[in-house]
């Protein structure tokens, strides 16, 4: 007996500081060949990630880069799984919403010293991306890329409908009638007789293709869909970047959450209920859907050789409160529990260098960060035939842009509103009372420590 | 065992003839089989079918355009841009050396569990001393601990002794006991007389003799069992190897499933290419029911009792 | 039913191994040799693997996430005691209650519908035919790991391509959206775990019939009852120790469904309908960051299930085989 408890007792202790340790950063000096773990999220980066590697690696033999990947949609339970196994990627792609949490629970490292000594120039990224990952004087990482939102339509239909594409730069949009934008879905929008959403004989119960496809699934700040809108509507999530206090029972977002649900029960958009687990870019695909909103990290998926329909794209509709879109902001962070964390900056480093996003841009799939390599990517991708002006003028117009609702709970928001506005997809709640429910819960989550 | 199967064989076996009710029992059965079958049939039938058919072409029994590209680039047998054009994302499921980890997984702990919990299971049965039964109820109590409860503890122990990534942690917290296997051996060992055992001990052998030389040769059924289902639920784990080894070298078959359903790309999940994974994992079972099938069954008989 | 099959298996057959002579009896017996006085010190021998793994992975760990239940933790620093703190959380917590419903609510449709099937599955089996292939071919689904299984239904029941789906509009009906309505989704994940149990279900159940001695069938059949007569006044009564058995110890599997949860791509959606005790548990730990709050919530696990073995006991004792 004795001899047991004293084995289980030495086993305990073993084990008693990585419970009581927080971030295990052992900073040994360490020379000889290291290999990184880099994850990211979209495989169509991947090319371009691991061109970066493979020059990083030329550049400094000693540091190999394994870049792994994890879809979207389980990326971060993934991450966070990993980080509580103590076992989390060395650098990962890291998103403005969810940054926060990551700094409270101690999870990733502050790179202000690392960046003043390499005097990295803040100026080269596009304006106001650089500040989105400064938290209390402290910084989190440095841009890596950003996109906006913008329209992509089937031009087959869109001529059916006899629609010039050039009317779409102006289209309008508000919640009570949805301007000439829900106008627009109805044209688009086909029953199996071939009437039009407009046409009085329209048949909603058997429609062949659907004017709009809304990406329900949207998380807490549909960026995909009703966030923009909403903003346009004269929204804003929080007063500014970490504070406390959302304003989901606002009721320019019920407005817009009603309408968007307004879709589906006029016939013009897939029910909740029915969307398919192929995405919505199967549904345009296949021909039975002929418009979504998209963000300009999904162009590449929508042209080039391998596209099953011809494509345009367009600017997002212009609200009460004016054009709005979400400007989104990657960068990396550096995990704290990385046993390298001097290789690991170095490889941020040379992420966020012009050496990296040069090449990124020529690879045509996202806009770098760095105004430069921006102006690449541009070009890069109209050769590439990806008409991605519109997300550009878009980014470049004034008072145009909006960004990530910044803050704590990120998780636990992204849960709740979800499942509110579940309720609300699937016709089983009004919008105002399931985002008085959803606002009641938020604020619970922001009373938390 | 067998008398049993034989005398209660004989009865119902009278032939009578094809009754209605005998026809429809013969046709729930039928559908029964269908219904468990079918599902398979259809993963094969989508592993077979080419990604960019799948909008279209979704009912038809067999695929218009059957292809084998799907099970090529899960196994790593195209390139990246060949996989990505087929509707993938440049994952791939390494199969030969997952199911390599999960063929030693699944034996290392059926056969060291089914031992260690033999002994215990004999002493908790035969073997004489103080707060035996006591200590007995504290295992059974372990029964009702729910495995999520004791994950991260567990994990936390693994770390710190450096198994993380080698198969020493990922064995660590199964191999030793689980207290169903203890409690279901120590029932069987209760079942047999001790007349063999005493025998034994007349002719001087000690405890551990008649335990090696005597009992366990007897108890190849029960053992057997124990090790299966063991060895069955070790097969199909999916969480504890998932965070204990995920590293190719340690990953079993069912992480690696997980792992490259996440690995979808962004926009969708690679269905054909999720299938493909799928129809692999499943063909070392259905070899295990070619070769085993019938003794996997007939242990499920086993009443154990002499 | 169980998503550890272990514990359905061994102890269904480790109730079937009941000792018919009484361990008193044996232990008389044994008392014969002076030699055999106490064996304490080779009882260490035969127990240490297992009380070595037992004390480091179940008692260990059970007693830190008792302790952790108490404090707020996050894995990442260290942990700071709050007593009752989270225990009162989770009584006002709407989602712990959720949990709970919809657990019970996939507990209740998969062990009714699984111990239906397969009852009715194994009298097939049993009277109808007893081919050794038709017994594997059941058991196949059984033996396929749950994120195997998980992934096939979840294409045979997608909304739009789905196959389920195909035959449901084929027969008149509209298609459903099995992931994506609350009704639906959790009796659907119930429902996939009955295709993968009820084969298993029905052997056990099936070895238990055979048990029966055959001169009672003989009996009955002399006397001109018919199937379902037989069914229901012989080999039912004389099952309900095995059945009783099987029943509870799935029912304990049963609350601990997750693998098949984790794959949905709702993450416990729609509107928390699939979000079951374990899954909130792990959602807590992981991803979360929760760990004291998720101790809390396993801990009341373990009491329900406490509970529920507790009355399993009551349930054996209760039903004595009648052929003892």
């Amino acid at each position: 007996m004795r001899r047991r408890t004293r084995l289980t007792a030495a086993l305990v202790a073993a084990s008693m500081p990585l419970a009581a340790a927080g971030c295990s950063s052992s900073s040994s000096a360490s020379s000889g060949p290291v290999t990184l773990s880099y994850a990211l999220w979209d495989q169509t980066q991947q090319a371009g990630y691991q061109a970066c590697a493979d020059a990083f690696t030329a550049q400094n033999p000693d540091i190999k880069i394994k870049i792994t990947q994890a879809a979207w949609a389980s990326y971060w339970q993934n991450l966070t799984t990993e980080m509580t196994a103590g076992d989390a990627p060395d650098v990962f792609v890291d998103h403005v919403a969810y940054y926060p949490q990551f700094v409270a629970d101690n999870q990733i490292l502050d790179i202000s010293s690392d960046v003043a000594s390499s005097a990295v120039n803040l100026n080269q990224y596009q304006p106001g991306l650089a500040n989105l990952w400064v938290d209390d004087g402290k910084r989190y990482g440095l841009p890596m890329d950003w996109d906006t939102e913008g329209l992509v339509y089937n031009a087959k239909s869109l001529k059916a409908a006899g629609i010039a594409p050039s009317t779409l730069s102006s289209l309008t949009w508000n919640p009570t009638d949805g301007g000439t934008f829900e106008k627009l879905i109805a044209e688009l929008t086909v029953d199996d007789n071939g009437n039009n959403g407009l046409s009085p004989k329209f048949d909603k119960n058997h429609v062949k293709v659907y004017g709009f496809v809304p990406t329900y699934d949207d998380g807490a700040t549909g960026q995909n869909g009703w966030g923009d809108l909403a903003a346009e509507n004269g929204f804003s999530f929080l007063p500014q970047p970490f504070s406390t206090s959302y304003d989901y029972s606002s009721p320019a977002l019920a407005q817009t959450i009603q309408w968007m649900a307004s879709l589906a029960q006029k016939g013009y958009a897939p029910p909740y209920s029915k969307s398919s687990s192929l995405g919505v870019q199967t549904v345009l695909d296949s021909g039975q859907g002929a418009m979504t909103i998209l963000g300009s990290f999904d162009v590449s998926s929508y042209t080039g050789s391998t596209a099953k329909q011809s494509y345009g794209f367009a600017e997002l509709p212009i609200g009460p409160d004016g054009r709005k879109t979400f400007i989104n902001d990657t960068s990396d962070a550096i995990w704290a529990g990385t046993s390298h964390p001097q290789q690991a900056w170095k490889w941020v480093e040379f992420l966020a260098s012009p050496a990296c996003q040069d090449l990124v841009a020529t690879k045509g799939v996202v806009f770098p960060a760095i105004t430069e390599a921006s102006k690449k990517a541009e070009t890069a991708r109209i050769a590439e035939g990806q008409d991605i002006t519109p997300f550009v003028q878009e980014a470049q117009a004034s008072g145009g842009t909006l960004i990530y609702p910044i803050s704590q709970h990120e998780d636990q928001i992204n849960t709740e509103v979800q499942s509110q506005l579940d309720a609300v997809w699937l016709g089983q709640s009004g919008a105002a009372a399931a985002l008085t429910t959803a606002q009641s819960a938020v604020s619970g989550y922001m009373s938390q420590p | 065992m067998a008398d049993s199967e034989n005398t209660a064989a004989s009865a119902p076996r009278v032939r009578r003839r094809l009754s209605p009710g005998r026809t429809l029992a013969w046709a729930v059965l039928i559908a029964a089989l269908v219904i468990t079958l079918f599902p398979f049939y259809w993963m094969i039938r989508t592993a077979l079918t080419p990604a960019a058919d799948l909008p279209t072409d979704t009912t038809a029994l067999w695929p218009h355009h059957a292809t084998l590209i799907n099970f090529e680039r899960v196994l790593g047998l195209t390139t990246t841009a060949q996989d990505l054009a087929a509707g993938g994302s440049g994952a791939t499921l390494d199969f030969l050396v997952s199911l390599r980890n999960s063929i030693i997984y699944a034996g290392l702990i059926a056969f060291a569990q089914t031992f260690f919990c033999a002994m215990a299971g004999y002493a908790f049965a035969r073997l004489r001393f103080r707060g035996r039964d006591l200590l007995f109820g504290v295992f059974v109590m372990a029964l009702m601990v729910p495995p999520i409860f004791t994950l991260l503890p567990n994990f936390a122990l693994v770390k710190s002794l450096g198994w993380i990534g080698s198969f020493e942690g990922l064995v660590a917290p199964s191999v030793l006991m689980t207290p169903f296997a203890v409690f279901f051996l120590r029932q069987f060992f209760l079942s047999i007389p001790a007349e063999v055992e005493e025998a034994a001990a007349l002719d001087g052998a000690g405890r551990l003799t008649q335990f090696w030389r005597v009992v366990l040769p007897m108890s190849r059924g029960p053992l057997f069992t124990i090790g299966l289902i063991t060895a069955v639920w070790a097969w199909k784990d999916y969480l504890w190897p998932l965070l204990v080894g995920p590293d190719q070298n340690t990953r079993v078959l069912t992480a690696a499933l997980g792992i490259f359903l996440q690995q979808s790309p962004d926009a969708a999940p690679d269905w054909t290419g999720l299938m493909a994974a799928a129809v692999l994992a499943v063909i070392p079972v259905a070899l295990l029911l070619v070769f085993f099938g019938r003794r996997l069954v007939e242990s499920l008989n086993f009443t154990g009792i002499k | 039913m169980a998503e550890i099959s272990g514990p359905v298996g061994g102890v269904a057959l480790a109730a079937r191994n009941r000792p018919r002579g009484t361990s008193a009896g044996a232990a008389r017996r044994r008392r014969g040799s002076g030699a055999r006085r106490g064996d304490g010190r080779v009882a260490w021998v035969f127990l240490a693997p297992a009380l070595l793994g037992f004390a480091l992975f179940y008692l260990y760990p059970t007693v830190r996430g008792a302790y952790f239940s108490f404090t707020d933790y996050d894995l990442l620093s260290p942990p700071h005691s709050v007593g009752a703190a989270n225990y009162r959380a989770l009584w006002h917590d709407p989602l712990y209650w959720n949990a709970l419903r919809v657990t019970l609510q996939y507990v209740v449709i998969n062990i009714v519908s699984q111990t239906v099937l397969a009852l009715g599955l194994a009298w097939l089996m049993f009277r109808l035919t007893r081919s050794v292939l038709i017994r594997v071919l059941l058991l196949v689904p059984w033996l396929v790991p749950n994120v195997a299984v998980g992934l096939l239904w979840l294409w045979l029941l997608d909304a739009n391509l789905g196959f389920v789906n195909h035959l449901i509009t084929a027969a008149g009906g509209s298609s459903q959206g099995f992931f994506t309505t609350p009704a639906l989704a959790m009796p659907a994940i119930a429902m996939i775990n009955t295709w993968q149990y009820t084969g298993y279900t029905a052997l056990l159940l099936y070895a238990g019939m055979l048990q029966i001695p055959s001169s009672l069938y003989e009996s009955a059949r002399l006397d001109g009852a018919g199937e379902i007569r037989t069914f229901t006044r012989i080999t039912l009564p004389l099952m309900r120790p095995i059945l009783a058995l099987v029943l509870i110890v799935s029912v304990i599997g049963s609350f601990q469904i997750f693998d098949t949860i984790s794959i949905t791509p709702t993450h416990g959606g729609p509107v928390n309908a699939t979000r079951a005790i374990y899954y909130y548990i792990y959602q807590l730990a992981f991803t979360q960051f929760r760990m004291g709050y998720a101790c809390a919530v396993a801990m009341t696990l373990v009491l329900i299930l406490g509970v529920l073995t507790f009355l399993q006991m009551r349930l054996l004792r209760a039903s004595r085989s009648d052929l003892a």
